[in-house]
């Protein structure tokens, strides 16, 4: 660990973080990463660790990258022409912005989840077969059995198990933000990317899906781009704040929130700007 | 500034103009679809549903016509749906923003408000000219050419109005391209791609002028689609300028048949949209 943003424990065993956060190897190291839409250069020299099975919150005011970088990590931005990645993302040693890699072998391993919920306009069932299809092939009752494992992990199997074959489209908000997470979770991505997964929804179907993001890190490591700082003061071990394409500062989360060490962060989290 | 009063005056004025225009439009289509069924509806027997054209002054029925119009609608949408639904998929998934899919979706447009005798005038040097005769082959890529246009166009619009995300998540999942499209887009467009067949389909069902050069007509029975066929519309465009009383009636009866169906599918594609949102 020498990069230039060493996220392990200095200042977190100074100020008393969890002693478990920051000890994890890193899953995704990102390195010298420019990203551009167009001619507008949007992430300036970022470098970056994301550490394995640990919860880790990207915030910052809007426009500052935070979402172009989650949309690095799934190759999400190769949908658009014009948009373009240099420099490193290493996820299991390749790097995952080359052009060679296939982006959806990558998009397979890192999963994402949405601002709006997506529910595709399918059974609930079909909604997670679908994802599950494209990679393996299972009989009827493995795929039973798949459905049933993600519905639980995503823990609205109680509310869904006697209406599966009905339409996603049915469910409320909260639960089909929980069903898209399912679906996520049914491919076994090793990475799930959150892209304000609660900001179109209720306090109470947000602080489901918190909990959720605090189960489901024993088994995913997870990244997630909130506004929300309590959010990501409640959910996230390490927290990254962005500014202007530049990643400021990243520390545990006790740290950023309680004693940051750039002044810009401060004022960000006291709420001066944003 | 005019006074309260004067906009007053104004707005009851506007209000009165509009109201007037409004049902002398809809007097004028009352009037038609009266006549429509005043002279169509005797004349809509049994007959016209099992027996062929027959000389004047001997009865007959459209059976022929309306078997034609079957025939060839039926061929113009096997090979102009997909053409239609296709090109719309592409223009709305991989033509945005480049120049291929700017002139494909320019000479779209020029297709959709082309003069339809042109196209039976095209089809008309292309093969009718060449192949030494009119044929119901003729008649039915005719049709597909004007059937393509409006399916594009709308199969265009409706995958242009499914969510950005929806595709997104569709991408995160790992699903390459194809599957997005078939699984997904097509799937969230449905109801509307499907209205847009329906409407293609009307369009079709009602034109004369491209078959005119082209499947010509045939006052006998034939299903054979290298031969000249009849369809609903020649017949009544060549009944009703005849001076023969039965052939006329038998015309407004080939107009009310026409307009029935045309009604029944504009009411099944609203239906499909509605059922569909």
């Amino acid at each position: 660990m020498t990069s230039a943003v060493d996220p392990t424990f200095n200042l977190a065993s100074a100020v008393g973080a969890k002693p478990d956060a920051p000890q994890a190897p890193a899953k995704i190291k990102v390195e010298n990463l420019q990203f551009y839409y167009g001619s507008n250069h949007a992430l300036r020299n970022i470098n970056f660790e994301v550490p394995e099975k640990r919860v880790t919150a990207m915030i910052g005011p809007s426009g500052c990258g935070k979402s172009t970088l989650l949309r690095v990590f799934n190759r999400m931005f190769d949908l658009y022409p014009g948009q373009r990645a240099e420099g490193s993302v290493m996820f299991d040693g390749v790097n995952i912005v080359g052009k060679e890699l296939d982006p959806t072998i990558v998009r397979t391993r890192i999963g994402m989840v949405f601002q709006k919920p997506t529910p595709f306009p399918m059974s609930i069932y079909d909604n997670i077969a679908f994802g599950v299809k494209l990679h393996e092939r299972l009989s009827k009752s493995q795929m039973d059995e798949r459905v049933e494992w993600c519905l639980r992990k995503a823990a609205i199997w109680d509310e869904t198990k006697d209406r599966l074959h009905t339409s996603a489209l049915g469910m409320s908000g909260g639960q089909q933000q929980r069903l898209c997470i399912a679906r996520t979770i049914a491919v076994k991505p090793e990475v799930i990317l959150l892209d304000e997964p609660t900001s179109a929804l209720d306090p109470i179907s947000t602080s489901k899906i918190e909990d959720l993001i605090d189960e489901l890190k024993q088994d995913f490591t997870i990244v997630i781009v909130t506004h929300n700082m309590q959010q990501a003061a409640r959910c996230a071990d390490m927290t990254a704040f962005f500014y202007l394409g530049e990643l400021i500062e990243v520390a545990p989360s006790d740290v950023i929130f309680t004693n940051p060490k750039e002044i810009k962060t401060r004022d960000y989290i006291t709420g001066r700007f944003g | 500034m005019a006074s309260l009063a004067a906009r007053r005056a104004t707005d009851r004025a506007v209000k009165a103009i509009s109201t007037g225009f409004a049902v002398f439009a809809l007097f004028l289509l009352g009037w038609i679809l009266w006549t429509l069924l005043s002279r169509g509806l005797p004349a809509l027997g049994s007959n016209v549903f099992t027996q062929v054209t027959k000389p004047p002054g001997q009865g007959g029925g459209l059976l022929n016509a309306i078997v034609g119009s079957l025939i060839q609608i039926g061929i113009a949408m096997v090979i102009g749906g997909p053409i239609g639904i296709f090109c719309g998929t592409f223009l709305a998934e991989n033509g945005r923003g480049t120049k291929i899919g700017a002139a494909a979706r320019f000479v779209n447009d020029i297709l959709l408000s082309a003069p339809s005798i042109l196209v039976g005038l095209f089809i008309y040097t292309l093969l009718v000219v060449p192949f030494g005769g009119f044929s119901g082959w003729a008649g039915s890529l005719a049709l597909a050419i004007l059937v393509i246009p409006v399916i594009v166009r709308t199969t265009e619009d409706m995958l242009n109005l499914v969510p950005v995300g929806l595709r997104e998540a569709a991408f995160a999942l790992g699903a390459p391209q194809w599957k997005v499209v078939m699984f997904i887009t097509w799937r969230a467009a449905r109801a509307g791609i499907v209205t847009g067949v329906l409407l293609a389909i009307a369009r079709a069902a009602g034109e004369t002028a491209p078959l005119l050069f082209t499947s010509l007509g045939n006052n006998a029975m034939s299903t054979d689609l290298s031969k000249p066929m009849a369809s609903l519309p020649i017949a009544i465009y060549q009944f009703a300028g005849s001076p023969f009383d039965d052939w006329v009636s038998l015309a407004w009866a080939g107009a009310l048949l026409i307009t029935v169906g045309v009604l029944v599918l504009n009411v099944a594609s609203r239906l499909f949209l509605a059922r569909g949102h």
